[in-house]
Parts: structure tokens; sequence; C-alpha cells
């Protein structure tokens, strides 16, 4: 499979949040500072990616009836690793994510890419998978992670970046960030999930203009040459 | 029937398996847990009520039942932790009560509240800390400042709020029933 179009389907043409629609849950709820959506993104990216490669690699042991209890047994399995693991070596990520790492069980682009890709493909493509539609989640949850903090809080990079004394990164989540604008200025509204629906709203239809107007630009392309041939 | 069987056979051996990584993984991470849980109360106790040392003492009155333990903290006053119900699972929480039953600080060891909302109390931000600030001086009369009391609650975590200032309330109780 080619993975140069398996990166962009990943990212843009069929970004798992923005186009598929799925895992919607986590994305408004969490997506409040940039520690919380960096760390959010990446977790559901190892566990997608570990999931993908286990169930392609014993896709043709599962009799087709129990398959969708055995993808949850085995994403369940892979959740709770990630979620001991981060409690014994990143606490502050753990709390600040609370109950949504748990619900990573539940989050529909996991066994969404296992039923519609990784139970008919090999293990390498799914691998790829994983990473490329993990990296189009993280990438939308920081964009809106960015939208929220900035005008939620008038703040950039909360809990990721600190600059008090030089700028430095602080991976346990206790930077307080580039104070843009005093907090009590920002519209509060924005870091509740009411402010999350709205910006989804806004990114999925800004990708979905883009997506119309490549593909009428294509098929514009199309009828050119066609016109030319004759 | 054997159909029935074999599916049977193949689900339990994925669980079996994976049930099987699980435990080898918790039995490598749960006493790294534990310490950062134990270390994380001892720099709880130490923020809200400075002593130098703090002794358990037996307490187990049932008209308290989310209080988990009081300790004494030398002569400064007690420490009491308590587990009561947030507005998404349990809070765990310590406060630290003077000789003359007012609040000297409050923490909040464990909780499961909102990300963004509820969480805020337990935040080491600028929200986080303002909040927490309230409780210091107050007595059992405390109130959030829509029941006639003086506690500012957390934008969108009203019952957050209301249940860790009812706790405060409780824990001076439990210490006040100590006599």
């Amino acid at each position: 499979m080619n993975r140069k179009k398996q990166f962009t389907e990943g990212l843009v043409t069929n970004n798992p949040v923005l186009v598929q629609q799925i895992g919607m849950c986590a994305t408004m709820a969490i997506t409040t500072t940039l520690f919380n959506g960096v760390g959010m993104g990446l977790s559901v990216l190892i566990i997608l990616t570990c999931c993908n490669v286990v169930i392609s690699a014993i896709r043709k042991m599962i009799p087709g009836e129990i398959r969708l209890a055995i993808f949850v047994v085995v994403i369940a399995g892979f959740v709770t690793i990630v979620d001991m693991l981060l409690k014994a070596f990143v606490p502050a990520l753990s709390e600040a994510l609370g109950v949504f790492i748990p619900l990573i069980v539940v989050n529909c682009i996991i066994i969404g890419r296992a039923e519609a890709f990784c139970q008919k493909m090999p293990v390498k493509d799914s691998f790829f998978d994983g990473i490329f539609q993990g990296i189009g989640y993280t990438v939308v949850l920081i964009a809106m992670c960015v939208v929220r903090e900035l005008l939620g809080a008038g703040r950039f990079g909360g809990g990721l970046i600190d600059v008090s004394n030089g700028f430095r990164f602080t991976l346990d989540g206790t930077g307080a960030g580039i104070q843009i604008f005093p907090e009590s200025y920002g519209a509060s509204i924005m870091s509740l999930p009411f402010g999350g629906f709205l910006t989804l709203g806004f990114l999925i239809a800004a990708m979905q203009y883009a997506l119309k107007k490549s593909e009428e630009k294509k098929t514009k392309k199309a009828e050119q040459e066609k016109e030319a041939e004759k | 029937m054997n159909k029935i069987i074999r599916l049977a056979l193949v689900l339990f051996a994925v669980s079996a398996i994976v049930a099987g990584v699980l435990g080898v993984v918790n039995a490598l991470t749960a006493p790294v847990i534990d310490a950062q849980k134990q270390a994380k109360t001892a720099a709880a106790f130490a923020s809200i009520l400075e002593a130098e040392r703090y002794d358990e003492i037996d307490f187990s009155n049932p008209d308290f039942p989310t209080v988990l333990t009081v300790h004494k903290a030398g002569d400064a006053g007690y420490v009491v932790t308590s587990k009561f119900s947030g507005a998404q699972g349990n809070i765990t929480m310590a406060v630290g009560v003077d000789n003359d039953f007012k609040c000297t600080g409050i923490s909040i060891i464990e909780h499961a509240e909102t990300s963004g909302l509820g969480a805020n109390a337990a935040s080491t931000g600028d929200v986080g800390v303002n909040f927490r600030e309230q409780f210091v001086g107050q007595d059992e009369s405390i109130a959030l400042s829509n029941n006639g009391g003086s506690i500012d609650a957390l934008t969108g975590a009203t019952i957050t709020s209301r249940a860790i200032t009812e706790a405060v309330a409780t824990s001076i109780w439990a210490v006040e029933s100590l006599g």
C-alpha cells in the first residue's frame, strides 16, 4: 500500500475526527490546554498502533461472529496498560486526563479502524495506519486546544511550556504557558464543552470546504485535459 | 454446538492472554503508583498544616462515614482525610484543622472530576490555588456564596465546589467531635 496516500488519508482526506467524525466525545471534553491535547493525542496514537498491529496479526484466527468482542478485549487490555503506565510515570497527565484514558476503550476511532482496516490488511499496513490516523487525531486535538485555550484563557501552551525562567518545556504539566492577554478577559465559554462544539464545528466546516475545493479543482483539471485531448 | 464451543474457546484464550499481560504490568507498576500516592499524601499534609510529625489517631465514628483517617499534627491541630463523591467520581481530600476548629488549608489527593472544569479544584494553576485559598480560616459554618457563605464556586463546577465545601465542614465537625 502507498504510504504517502495513507499519510494524507490519516491527516486530511480521511481524518478520523474531521472527516470520519469518530471519537468526538473526548475531543470536545479534554481540549482545554495544550498539555491535555498532546497527552491524549499521543495516548490514542500509541494505543491505536498497538491494537492495529495485534488485531491485524490475529485477524485470520478471529471468527467473524465474535470479532467485536475480541477487538474490545484487546483494546481494553492496551488501554489499561497505558493507564497504569501513565499513573506510574506521568501522574500529572493521568490526573489531567482523568476519566478519559479509560474511556479510550470505547473511543470509536480504535474499534472503527479495527473493523474498517486491520481485519483485512497485513500487519505492516495496519501499523502505519495506526500511526497516521493517530497523528491525524493528535493534530486536530492540538488545533482545538490552541484555539480554545487562546480564546478561553488568553494563553498558549498551558501545562507544556514554562516561560518564567526562560523558555522550557515542562513534561510534568506544571508550566503556566504563555499568557497572551489576561485570563479574566477570555471568553470562558470556550473552555466549557460548548466551546468544544463550536470550535469543532468550525474546524469540520473548514475541512469540508477545503476538501470540496480541491475536488472541484481536480475534476476541472480532468475536464480540461479531456478537452485538450479532443 | 461445536461451533459455539469453538467460539467460546477462542474468546476465552484471547481474554486469558490479555489478563495475563495485565497482571504482569500491574505487578510492575503497582509499587510505583503506591509510592507516588504516599509521597503525594505526605506532601499534601505538609502543605496544609505544617508539623514535625503526623500521628494517626483512632477515629471510627459512625456519624462520619466519609472520614478516612485523622492525624494529630503535633500541637498545631489535626489533618483529616476524607473520601466523598464529587461530580464524576470520588474525591479524596486532606483538610487541616487548627485548635480553634478553623480550616488551615485543603489539598485534593485524588479525584476524577471533569478536565478543565471540576478538575480545576485540584490544579496547580491560579484558578485552583485561588479556589483552595478561600477555605483557609473558614469555620464549620462554611458555605458557597450562593448558599449565603463566602466560598466562590468554580465556573461550571458547582457540584464539585459544593461537595468540597461540605466535606471541609464535615472534617471540622469530625475534629470537634474528638472533644
